[in-house]
C-alpha cells in the first residue's frame, strides 16, 4: 500500500488544560477525499486546527509524507502543502479581494486567473474590501485564497455553513468542480452529511474527541442507522 | 503678513520632523499593539550616527542620512528579535517597563560615548542659508525637512498600500493566526515592520539634530511630542500621524509666537481638546 499523505497516530490535543482530541488515528491517501462528520462541538475544527498546529499538542504523531510534523510551525506546515480554509472564513478585511488572493500566493497551477475562473463573482468584486462581501462571497474568497497557496491537500471546515440554499448549490458545484479537475486531496468537515459523503471517498465520524465510526462514503450514505445515531437531525441537508 | 507665513512654515517644518519621529511608533503601536517607549531612543541612535559620521568621520551630511536609517533599522530589528517579540502578548505594563528601561540604558550608553553635552552638526552650505520668495525668507533647511517628509510619506503609503509586502503587513495585522496558517511568516513580517518604523525614527533623529540638538536625554525628550502626535493622529494611521504632526508643529510654533508666556502649554491644551472630542484620535484605525 502506498504511503499515506497525512496520518494521525493516537493524537491527543486541546486548548490549555482541556483535552479535546483524545486518541485520534486516521490516514488520508494522496488524491483521496475524506469527510469529517459529527455534531456541533465534538472537535472537528479542533482536529483541523491540530493539523495546522494551532492547538496544544499533547501526545501522538502527525505524519505528512512520511515525516513527523507535530513540532513544525504553522506557516511551515502551510508551505509543506497543507491548505487550511478556516471555518470563520476570516477574510483579511483591510485587503481587497484581489489582495487577499495575491498576498498568500505561492507558485503553482493556481493563480488569480484560475481562481476567478472558478469563482466568477470574485472577479466582479476584485476591488472591494474583504469586509464588503456577502457570506457566500467570503466563503468563495476563503477557498480561493487557500488555493492560491497551491496546496496538495485542502482542509475545508464547513464551507456551506450559514449560506442561503441557492448559494450552497452554487458553491457546492464549484467545490465539486475544483476537486474533480485538480485531483486535490481533501478533508471536508460538514454538517450536511449527504453533501460531504457524495464528494468524498471515505468518512470518519467524531464524537467527544474520538473517532467512533469509519467507513467508505458510499457505504455510510446508505447506513441511516449510523448517521442517525451520531449525526442525528443534521442529515436533512 | 510674510512674518506670519514664515512662522507658519516654521511650524509646518517642525511638524514634519515630528511626523518622521512618530510615524514608526504609530505603526508599531497601532498595527502590532506594541507599546514601544524606546522609540525615542532609536531616534537618538540615528542622531548620533549622523553626528559621528559628520563630525568625527568627516562625511557630508546628506550621505549620512541613509546610514542613520539603516543602522537604526538593523539595531532595532536586533532588539525586536532578542527582546521585544517575547513581550508582544504579555501586557502593556511589561512592555512599558521593558522599553522605558531601554531608554534609561540608552542614556547611559550615549553619555558614555558622546558625553552629556549638546551636539549639533555642521550643515553643508546649501542647507544653511535662506530661500527668498518675494518678501518671504524661508530657511533652506526647513524647506529640506518638508520635502524629505513628503517624500517619505509618499514612499511609506506606497509601500503599505501598493506592494505585496504592505499587503502582508496588513494581513498579519488583520489576523495573524490565519496569515500564518496560510504560510506567511508573521515573525519576520513584524520584525521588518518594526525595523522600518524604527529606521524612520533614526532618520528623524538625524534630521532633528540641527533643530533640537542631540544629547543623551533625547530619547526622553522626544517621547512627549511623539506620543501626543500618535494619540491625536490615531493609532496605526499614517495620514493621522501626518495631519496630527503638522497641526501640532504649527500650533506649537505659532502659539509660542503669539502668546510667548503660555506657549509651551498650548500643545497640551491642543491635545486635551482633540482627545475630548475624538478619544481615539482623528483617524483611528479601530
Ligand atoms: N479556542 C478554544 N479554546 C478552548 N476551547 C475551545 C476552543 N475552540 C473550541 N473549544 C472547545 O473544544 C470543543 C470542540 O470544539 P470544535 O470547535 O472543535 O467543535 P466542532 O466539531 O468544530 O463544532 P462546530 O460544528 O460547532 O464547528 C468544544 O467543547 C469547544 O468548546
Ligand atoms: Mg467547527
Amino acid at each position: 500500500m502506498a504511503e499515506p499523505l497525512l496520518e494521525f497516530r493516537d493524537v491527543r490535543a486541546g486548548y490549555g488544560d482541556s483535552v479535546v482530541l483524545d486518541g485520534v488515528s486516521f490516514s488520508v491517501a494522496e488524491g483521496a477525499g475524506m469527510a469529517l462528520l459529527g455534531r456541533n462541538g465534538v472537535g472537528k475544527s479542533t482536529l483541523i486546527q491540530t493539523i495546522m498546529g494551532f492547538t496544544q499538542f499533547l501526545s501522538g504523531t502527525i505524519v505528512w509524507r512520511g515525516r513527523e510534523i507535530q513540532t513544525v510551525k504553522p506557516h511551515l506546515r502551510a508551505r509543506l502543502g497543507i491548505g487550511w480554509v478556516p471555518q470563520e472564513r476570516d477574510i483579511f478585511r483591510s485587503l481587497t479581494v484581489e489582495e487577499n488572493l495575491v498576498v498568500v500566493a505561492r507558485s503553482g497551477a493556481w493563480d488569480v486567473a484560475r481562481v476567478y475562473d472558478l469563482f466568477p463573482r470574485l472577479k466582479e468584486r476584485r476591488e472591494n474590501k474583504g469586509n464588503q462581501l456577502s457570506g457566500g462571497e467570503q466563503q468563495m474568497l476563503a477557498i480561493g485564497r487557500t488555493l492560491m497557496t497551491n496546496p496538495t491537500m485542502l482542509l475545508l471546515d464547513e464551507p456551506l455553513e450559514g449560506l442561503a440554499p441557492i448559494i450552497v448549490e452554487e458553491l457546492g458545484e464549484s467545490i465539486r468542480k475544483m476537486v474533480r479537475e485538480a485531483g486535490m486531496t481533501l478533508m471536508l468537515v460538514e454538517q450536511h452529511a449527504e453533501v460531504a459523503l457524495e464528494m468524498t471517498d471515505s468518512a470518519i465520524i467524531l464524537e467527544r474527541g474520538r473517532i467512533v465510526h469509519e467507513a467508505p462514503s458510499q457505504e455510510l450514505v446508505n447506513d441511516q442507522a449510523t448517521l442517525d445515531r451520531y449525526i442525528g437531525l443534521n442529515i436533512s441537508a | 503678513m510674510s512674518t506670519l507665513i514664515a512662522v507658519l512654515f516654521d511650524g509646518l517644518s517642525y511638524g514634519m520632523l515630528l511626523f518622521l519621529l512618530s510615524v514608526g511608533l504609530s505603526v508599531t503601536l497601532g498595527l502590532m499593539n506594541f507599546t514601544n517607549l524606546a522609540h525615542g531612543a532609536f531616534a537618538m541612535l540615528g542622531g548620533y550616527v549622523t553626528y559621528a559620521l559628520v563630525e568625527l568621520a568627516g562625511w557630508p551630511f546628506l550621505a549620512t542620512l541613509p546610514f542613520a536609517f539603516i543602522v537604526t533599522a538593523i539595531i532595532a530589528a536586533g532588539f525586536e528579535v532578542v527582546l521585544f517579540r517575547r513581550i508582544y502578548k504579555s501586557g502593556e505594563l511589561n512592555q512599558v517597563l521593558l522599553t522605558i528601561g531601554v531608554v534609561f540604558a540608552s542614556y547611559a550608553v550615549a553619555a558614555f560615548f558622546f558625553g552629556t553635552v549638546h551636539h549639533s552638526v555642521e550643515l553643508p552650505g546649501y542647507l544653511k542659508g535662506f530661500v527668498e520668495i518675494g518678501a518671504l525668507k524661508l530657511p533652506s533647511y526647513r524647506i529640506f525637512l518638508v520635502v524629505v517628509a513628503l517624500l517619505i510619506t509618499t514612499v511609506l503609503v506606497g509601500v503599505l498600500e501598493y506592494t505585496r509586502f504592505g499587503a502582508m503587513v496588513r494581513a498579519a495585522v488583520d489576523n495573524g493566526k490565519v496569515a500564518s496558517g496560510l504560510g506567511l511568516n508573521i515573525s519576520v513580517i513584524f520584525a521588518l515592520t518594526f525595523a522600518l518604523g524604527s529606521g524612520l525614527a533614526g532618520l528623524g533623529g538625524a534630521l532633528a539634530i540641527n533643530i533640537l540638538f542631540i544629547d543623551p536625554n533625547f530619547g526622553f525628550h522626544v517621547l512627549v511630542p511623539v506620543l501626543i502626535v500618535v494619540s491625536i493622529g490615531g493609532l496605526g494611521s499614517i495620514w493621522g500621524s501626518f495631519v496630527a504632526a503638522a497641526a501640532l508643529g504649527i500650533f506649537d510654533v505659532v502659539g509660542k509666537f503669539l502668546f510667548p508666556e503660555v506657549g509651551a502649554f498650548l500643545i497640551y491644551l491642543f491635545m486635551v481638546v482633540i482627545l475630548f472630542f475624538r478619544p481615539n484620535g482623528l483617524f483611528a484605525r479601530r
